[in-house]
């Protein structure tokens, strides 16, 4: 167990009530808002992936199908039958979940790269369903979210971000907590004894399928819930960066890597660092040379990943175990 | 009495190579028996066939009265029957508590598998360094970690193999103590071992391999002037004062 340093809590408690209050002193219809909204998501969504990547090393590479997924049931439910994207929300969480148990039969039992290519292939495969079944996604042109603000709380739509971003840090939180709930619960023990050594787990009483199955539906109904807040915030989206590898399923794995694999706060490092890296890499160099914004970004993460294979996180506790050790003398 | 385990006709193939060639025996509860022979006599190979690592290819595992081969290893864990691991296997990164916390979820909440695996600690002799991850402890602490977490999973029968390799005569008599008590509350155990003085000192039966197939079951006396067992293994210049690695 991770004892709490009283140093980290505050941190904690003062990061979380920047958050609270930062966003009432940005222009609600401003740039830096959206990003801010587009943090805390992928800082859900790392925390997401981090039950199942982070705590089993199940390295999934296919999350964007169980995000795209959310956000297209909840967009047609919504426009074609107005149902409310809450309600939206449970049936694309119901569906990634059985799309999660469906593709846990043939990759369950891969391990390490067979897992990570086989996923792949599963988020692959939900882009081509997007761009081919025209006649319910709206094929590879996209989809838009009607606009129906008269409708009120329940379109899960506003006039600003501001809503928005309270609500995407509410999910964030919830993740987080969520997160926080598996990996100190007799779950969590079993999940970590999945990573470090699979047989020994079994021969102690773990029944390794079961809980890497139970985690992978988790992981996908929550990635589900969290594509629909997407979809209302875009308003609209296509299949390839709703089902994307790169602007989903690796930037999610990312995310939670880069911060610190595994851990309850890696997920929040790694959207810190990635998202304005990202926006900044775009609006630098996206005009003058295409692609060339993307190349940085993987240069970035790729020198960050060598220096530091554990994470941003495992930076922090370096210092502090120094810092606390020069205390001790 | 009846037995707890029974092996009848186990073999075990890889591919073209037989490990196990129809090995049976009965183990009785409350019994230390011990299963010697030369390496590569499958020893290991039959462990993992109990446990279900690796099944019986042939043959039949009954314990506790039920038909157990072909189960998953986490269900005869829960029934009762587990091993510890020659090349030692903890959760590395995890503390040593927390390993012996994994073992004793099988039948148990967390907070009975915290306090059950801090009793175990104590009693294995690793409570100092319960906080300590698994990984950077020396061989002879990992191997206590094994013992400690296959405890805390409550088994019926144990199966331990080589977790007195590489300890001093210190360490190795306190293991003998441990295991000798917990025999007496009721515990069966199945030892690995090639540390002969320690085998002879511990168990009351022996059990040798030798090419897979069981060539004497008896007591350590019988066993010791058994011919077949001196050619195969005990008479290869093998003494039982000697260090076994």
């Amino acid at each position: 167990m991770t004892r709490s340093h009283p140093l980290a809590r505050l941190l904690l408690v003062a990061t979380i009530a920047a958050l609270a209050v930062v966003p009432l002193f940005l222009d609600p219809f401003g740039y830096a808002l959206r990003i801010l909204c587009l943090m805390l998501l992928f800082g859900a969504l790392g925390q997401a992936w981090n039950i199942v990547g982070g705590l089993a090393n199940q390295i999934s590479l296919g999350h964007a199908a169980y995000f795209g997924i959310g956000a297209y049931s909840s967009t047609i439910l919504f426009g074609s039958f107005g149902l409310t994207p809450i309600l939206g929300a449970v049936v694309g969480a119901v569906l990634a979940s059985i799309f999660a148990l469906l593709l846990s039969i043939p990759t369950l039992r891969l391990k390490g790269h067979y897992f990570a290519l086989a996923t792949l292939a599963a988020g692959e495969m939900a882009r081509i369903v997007a761009n081919s079944w025209t006649s319910v996604t709206g094929g590879p042109v996209g989809i838009s979210v009607p606009f129906r603000p008269e409708a009120g709380p329940w379109a899960l739509q506003f006039e600003t971000a501001l809503p928005n971003y309270y609500l995407f840090f509410a999910a964030f939180l919830i993740v987080t907590l969520i997160f926080w709930r598996v990996k100190t619960s007799a779950f969590g023990y079993r999940l970590r004894a999945i990573k470090e050594n699979e047989i020994a787990a079994e021969v102690v009483g773990v029944d390794t399928y079961r809980v890497k199955l139970q985690a992978s539906v988790l992981s996908a109904a929550l990635t589900a819930v969290l594509g629909t807040l997407y979809a209302q915030f875009q308003f609209f989206f296509d299949p390839d960066t709703i089902f994307g590898v790169a602007t989903i399923s690796v930037k999610m794995a990312l995310i939670a890597i880069l911060g610190g694999v595994g851990t309850i706060f890696g997920p929040w490092v790694g959207a810190l660092v990635i998202i304005p890296l990202e926006e900044l890499a775009n609006s630098w160099l996206g005009n003058s040379l295409a692609g060339l914004s993307q190349f940085t970004y993987g240069v970035l993460l790729i020198v960050v990943i060598l220096l530091n294979p554990r994470g941003l996180i495992s930076l922090a506790e370096t210092l502090r175990d120094r810092l606390s050790r020069r205390n001790g003398q | 009495m009846s037995a707890l385990l029974e092996i009848r006709h186990v073999t075990r193939r890889f591919g073209g190579l037989v490990a196990n060639s129809d090995v049976s025996f009965d183990v009785a509860p409350g019994e230390i028996v011990g299963l010697i022979g030369p390496n590569g006599a499958g020893k290991t190979t039959l462990f993992n066939a109990l446990v279900g690592i690796y099944p019986p290819s042939e043959g039949e595992v009954i314990f506790n009265g039920q038909p157990i081969a072909g189960w998953k290893p986490h269900r005869i864990a829960k029934a009762g029957l587990t091993k510890t691991f020659q090349n030692v296997a903890l959760f590395a990164e995890s503390t040593v508590l927390d390993n012996v916390v994994t073992g004793g979820l099988v039948n148990r909440s967390l907070p009975e598998a915290r306090a059950l695996a801090a009793r175990i600690l104590d009693r294995v002799g690793l409570r100092a360094i319960a906080d300590k991850r698994a990984g950077d402890l020396s061989f002879p602490e990992r191997a206590r970690v094994e013992v400690a977490r296959a405890l805390c999973t409550e088994p019926k029968l144990l199966l331990l193999d080589e977790v007195m390799a590489a300890l001093t005569p210190i360490e190795m008599e306190e293991i003998i103590t441990l295991v000798r008590g917990l025999r007496d509350e009721g515990m069966t155990f199945v030892v690995v071992e090639h540390h002969m003085k320690a085998v002879m000192k511990l168990c009351e039966r022996l059990v040798v391999l030798n090419f897979g197939e069981k060539i004497a079951d008896g007591t350590p006396e019988q066993i010791t002037r058994n011919q077949k067992v001196l050619d195969a293994y005990l008479g290869a210049g093998f003494s039982t004062d000697a260090e076994a690695h």
